[in-house]
């Protein structure tokens, strides 16, 4: 099938642009300490070169703490916090970070950390929802300059089933929604449009004990959060017991629509090594890679994110600029 | 020469052919394209992800203006082709004809809109193009909130979770028994449903839609049932019909399409038909594989190429994130065909393949969808599974399925998950009394009470004891209901309970079901704990129960019935006993008077007991349930009305008792006895529950027999007055119900439970007022006369010598 149209760059611009995520990095447990796992920090050489010779031990720092807390965590303004890399964060214009923990059943398989600057030309939104009272809250968020999106979400709350945060709890299955800014009954939907924001990234963040989270990466066209979104099941109820994934949804500046529905059944696969998906499934954690030669589309950088369910690995999400 | 081929139709299945066209001769034609719609081709089936946003329009367009212009096509868009003057050869269209050489109809379908009142409302829509998702995207980000889906067949589901993403409060009305039942069978839909509700989305099943109301647009929707539903938009999504009415007027030849033979040739030799306006061997398609079938024929056929259009089978997927369903073939029941179920109720797992001879002919699958192409394809090509037989469920690795361990759910209840209800034990205690050194039953019921009172957690008790005992217990086999599953009777009334499983299809698939549907022993066993534990949500099931009580008459020797009308407390008026004699005679029955003071009619015609029971209606009587495990007859003696020996009012407080008990369900049949004085006329002391009049009172007896085990009833209590008889009556009655097994009768109950643990039940003052109450929820259902529905026109119809034989019970 042959697929076209301009629309498709709204949702995912490929010009050159400032992203809204600045830095990605895996932090990997070793023993009772998490090491580095890799990075892309684009130009911050000095902030790359501290975090490499950092660790934390369970409950210290912003990694630390997302592994004994088992939640995801979002830090807005490190001076004075438990953020160990508080100057050279500083140096390099960081502000925010969301650390993302990867549990597999009970055990710790990574944090994923996230680093935003402060910018008042940058606009994004990565979210943290969690389940209160049969209803999802926002638990904490950053939005650079989008402040009444903010606002907005703050005082919004998602049933089951319903709007991104809603859909992505009710199926446990990563989502992703395009034209975030109509057609939604929300009020945050027309504040998202506002702010520019088009795309959608929803991802549940399964961890030990009764709390639900979700995660939403809402990506604007001026400052995108990613150029390429992928989606891929890797579920054995899915793709089968001999493991591998399937490229189910996705859509690229450059690409266009990454799925197919003639194609159902016998989607783009990866299977374990091979390439980025590949080392996902391989490896069982998550996969930052930049600079690197071979990454889909010609993009420069990449972050892919396993999702377990029941223990097992279900899903990866993956997201290039 | 370049000929002139005319489209009507920018559709996927003339959008296909056109591809194959140009790619087989790009330059044989001059290709005009209408479309009604202003735009050209999209993925419709696209639709609904782009309703819930998943997906843009953008993302769905297949031909954009470019190919249309790189192709050469003069667009026609928005413009609705009027007529077909096939003696001119030429279409007629607002803004000109256009001559043809060939001329394609792709002209689709269109929704089929249920014709109720108030169907023209405006916010009914339909669920077909992109102007009826830019309409339900308007209402959905309106003010108003609520969505009413009529259909739940795929396009209705679709609609629904989508509208549901969009932060519409959505109910599903849907007029079959389970969701997209021409797809998926009963276990499948059960399995959807659950999904769906996830979702927050309301599902009402057998729901018929009787009217759309609302000033100048919909606001609600109201049901046969009198339910009333608010709207702010209803989406019609119950079917399709081919439009046709261009080629009709064309006079071309119709069936409930265009009629086309296997070059998708009309009936003229220079129209062809593509899609879903096509008829074919009398059958229509609205799938989108064998349209593109047709496509690649149609190319061919007009390119002078050999090709003939074949239907194949067809397989379903469903497009909502996180529903992962699969169904191909026929999975209908039927003579000659075997069932392989498998489930998994922790991953919500259903697979169910049909083989017929050495073929597999159907399968459907929830949860894992992993090997379905490879069953599809086993079902397509016909193969020869009889080698593969044994594990052909597991797909094409025989990856071996890992059967669905009991004791791991056990393991996996936290300590403070109560084990036995009876005297509030919870599992940390009575690993507690196990690491203390108790490791026989007998020990845990002495230390921990559990199990000690009515005993249906045993099973669970041992389960803990095995689990943390591990090989130094060794659990007693269970003795499971039947092959259909490993469970004993208490073990699934337990969890009907503590499941909240208010359906069969719920119990099949939670419970880990061997089968499809169940077999003749656990289904009756299955519908009876289902309706007495869930009286309002569950419907009794005619299917699941023994012939004498589907037909409500007891079958005889003959083949004919008896039929024997109740007469409260053995009393009645002699019109009704004329009553019963002319019926008898009407319909030539034989008369005999029962030991549970009734008059049998026997030797009644099946086909003549719906009538022979509005006669008897028409006299003011009603079934006497001779047939069921339910309450059958309250035996009295004439007391003191008569008697120079009563004591009491025997006959009243019979007519009383059974006035309050008549038509409830039980695990077995239940008979009743009151009798004025010690001298026992009316033999109470070897009923189910005899009541025995003595100048100070009353003594109720339990648990007596005289049948193929003969035993005398056992004191319950004695108590002083009539209100107090019927209040510890009922509350006995209740608690049998929701604690018997299956086909036990009292006797037979009380000596697995212990009549003291019922005295200590029942000696609770609040739990006799609540089993009072939930057996008047039950009786709210249960308390009327059956032949009174089944002498009605429609259900007396089943009764004909001619039986519905797909409608046949397990038996």
């Amino acid at each position: 099938m042959q697929l076209k149209g301009d629309g498709i760059m709204d949702v995912a611009v490929d010009t050159p642009a400032k992203t809204f995520i600045q830095v990605a990095e895996i932090w990997v447990p070793e023993g009772e300490t998490l090491v580095h796992g890799g990075g892309s920090y684009g130009d911050l050489g000095a902030f790359e070169a501290a975090s490499r010779r950092e660790s934390f031990a369970k409950g210290e720092g912003l990694p630390g703490k997302a592994w004994a807390e088992a939640r995801p965590v979002v830090l807005k303004g490190f001076d004075g916090s438990y953020f160990k890399r508080t100057e050279a964060a500083t140096e390099a214009g960081l502000t925010t970070a969301v650390a993302i923990p990867v549990f597999a059943g009970k055990a710790l398989k990574a944090v994923l950390v996230v680093l935003c600057g402060d910018d008042a030309n940058r606009t994004g939104a990565i979210e943290i929802w969690r389940e209160a009272d049969g209803l999802l809250m926002l638990d904490d968020g950053y939005y650079g300059a989008a402040k009444h999106f903010e606002w907005v979400s703050q005082h919004t709350h998602f049933p089951a089933g319903q709007g991104l945060p809603g859909g992505v709890w009710a199926s446990e299955t990563p989502m992703l929604m395009r034209d975030l800014g109509s057609g939604y009954r929300f009020i945050r939907a027309d504040s998202a449009g506002k702010a520019g924001l088009t795309t959608g990234l929803g991802v549940p963040i399964p961890v030990p004990g009764e709390n639900t989270f979700v995660l939403t990466l809402l990506s604007a066209r001026g400052t995108p959060i990613a150029r390429r979104f992928e989606l891929w099941d890797a579920r054995a109820a899915k793709v089968g017991k001999d493991g591998g994934a399937a490229l189910v949804d996705g859509i690229c500046a450059r690409e266009g629509a990454l799925w197919d529905p003639e194609n159902a059944g016998n989607e783009r696969r990866a299977e374990a090594w091979q390439g980025s998906i590949g080392k996902v499934l391989g490896s069982g954690l998550p996969v930052v890679e930049s600079g690197k030669p071979g990454l889909a589309a010609g993009y420069s950088s990449m972050v892919a994110l396993p999702i377990y369910l029941g223990g097992e690995l279900a899903h990866i999400v993956a997201w290039y600029v | 020469m370049t000929e002139k081929l005319v489209v009507i139709g920018a559709g996927m299945a003339s959008g296909r052919m056109l591809e194959n066209l140009f790619e087989i001769a790009p330059d044989a034609f001059d290709v005009t394209l209408f479309n009604a719609e202003p735009r050209g081709n999209y993925n419709r089936i696209m639709l609904s992800p782009v309703l819930s946003g998943e997906k843009s329009y953008e993302e769905i367009v297949t031909h954009d203006a470019a190919w249309y212009e790189a192709h050469g096509v003069t667009c026609r868009f928005g413009e609705r082709v009027t007529a077909i003057d096939r003696s001119r050869k030429v279409v007629i269209a607002p803004n000109g004809e256009v001559p043809y050489d060939k001329l394609v109809l792709g002209t689709g379908s269109s929704a089929f809109i249920i014709p109720c009142p108030g169907h023209d409302l405006p916010g009914v829509v339909a669920f077909r193009d992109l102007e009826d998702t830019t309409a339900m995207l308007e209402a959905s980000s309106g003010q108003g909130a609520k969505a009413v889906v009529i259909g739940g067949g795929l396009l209705g589901l679709e609609a629904a979770a989508a509208l549901r993403l969009r932060g519409m409060e959505v109910t599903v009305l849907h007029l079959a028994g389970h969701l997209m039942e021409r797809q998926l069978d009963e276990s499948a839909g059960y399995l959807l449903q659950k999904d769906l509700e996830k979702r927050g989305i309301t599902v009402l099943t057998k729901a018929s839609t009787k009217a759309i109301q609302g000033e100048g647009k919909v606001e609600k929707v109201v049901l046969e049932d009198g339910t009333v539903l608010e709207a702010d938009i209803v989406v019609m999504a119950v079917g399709i019909r081919p439009a046709v009415s261009v080629a009709a007027e064309a006079g071309l030849e119709m069936g409930r399409a265009v009629k086309v033979d296997a070059q998708m040739r009309t009936s003229d030799p220079d129209i062809f038909a593509v899609g879903e306006c096509v008829e074919f061997n009398g059958q229509l398609f609205g799938l989108v594989a064998p349209l593109y079938d047709q496509a690649k024929v149609l190319a061919k056929t007009l390119t002078g190429e050999e090709e003939a259009f074949t239907p194949k089978e067809l397989s379903t997927k469903l497009k909502v994130t996180g529903c992962d369903l699969f169904s191909a073939g026929d999975f209908a029941e039927g003579e000659g065909r075997e069932d392989i179920v498998f489930r998994d109720p922790a991953r919500g797992v259903y697979k169910r393949l049909v083989i017929e001879g050495e073929k597999l002919v159907g399968a459907v699958m929830y949860g894992d969808t992993a090997d379905s192409n490879w069953f599809f394809g086993l079902i397509k090509d016909g193969t020869d599974v009889e080698e593969m037989r044994e594990t052909l469920i597991f797909g094409p690795a025989f990856q071996g399925g890992g059967s669905v361990d009991p004791m791991a759910a056990v393991a996996a209840l936290p300590a403070d998950a109560e084990i036995c209800g009876c005297n509030g034990v919870c599992k940390g205690q009575i690993i507690e009394a196990i690491e203390g050194g108790a490791t026989t039953l007998g020990q845990i019921k002495a230390t921990t009470k559990a199990s000690a009172s009515c005993g249906t957690c045993t099973g669970l008790v041992e389960q803990v004891m095995a689990v943390t005992l591990g090989d130094g217990f060794e659990l007693p086999k269970a003795v499971n209901i039947c092959g259909c599953t490993d469970l004993s009777h208490e073990d699934v009334r337990r969890l009907i309970k503590s499941k909240e499983l208010k359906s069969q299809p719920a119990v099949w698939q939670e419970l880990g079901w061997k089968t499809v549907n169940g077999c003749h022993v656990c289904r009756p066993a299955v519908n009876f704990y289902l309706l007495a534990d869930w009286p309002l949500d569950y419907a009794d099931d005619p299917q699941s129960r023994f012939i004498n009580e589907r037909v409500h008459a007891n079958i005889q020797k003959d083949g004919t019935y008896s039929v024997v009308p109740r007469m409260f407390g053995g009393m009645c008026t002699p019109d009704e006993l004329i009553a019963v004699a002319e019926a008898a005679r009407k319909f030539g029955g034989t008369l005999h008077v029962t030991g549970g003071q009734r008059v049998d009619i026997l030797g009644i015609r099946k086909e003549d007991l719906p009538a022979i029971w509005a006669d008897l209606n028409a006299a003011g009587l009603v079934s006497g349930h001779a047939y069921s495990k339910g309450l059958r007859t309250v035996k009295t003696c004439v007391g003191t009305n008569f008697c120079r020996f009563g004591t009491q009012d025997s006959t009243g407080l019979g007519i009383k008792l059974e006035q309050k008990l008549w038509g409830s369900w039980t695990p077995h049949k239940v008979k009743l006895a009151v009798t004025g004085c010690p001298r026992n006329c009316a033999e109470a002391t070897c009923k189910d529950i005899g009541v025995v009049c003595v100048d100070s009172g009353y003594q109720i007896g339990v648990g007596g027999a005289a049948g193929m085990d003969v035993k005398e009833t056992e004191r319950l209590v004695d108590v002083k007055t009539e209100e107090e008889v019927i209040e510890w009556t009922t509350a006995f009655l209740q608690l049998y119900r929701e604690h018997g097994k299956y086909l036990d009768r009292p006797y037979k109950w009380l000596a697995k439970v212990g009549l003291d643990w019922v005295k200590e039940v029942l000696a609770d003052a609040d739990e006799r007022a609540a089993l009072n109450d939930r057996f008047e929820v039950s009786q709210s259902v249960y308390r009327k006369d059956p032949w009174a529905e089944l002498a009605k026109p429609e259900p007396a119809k089943s009764f004909l010598p001619i039986a519905d034989l797909t409608q046949e019970a397990a038996e």
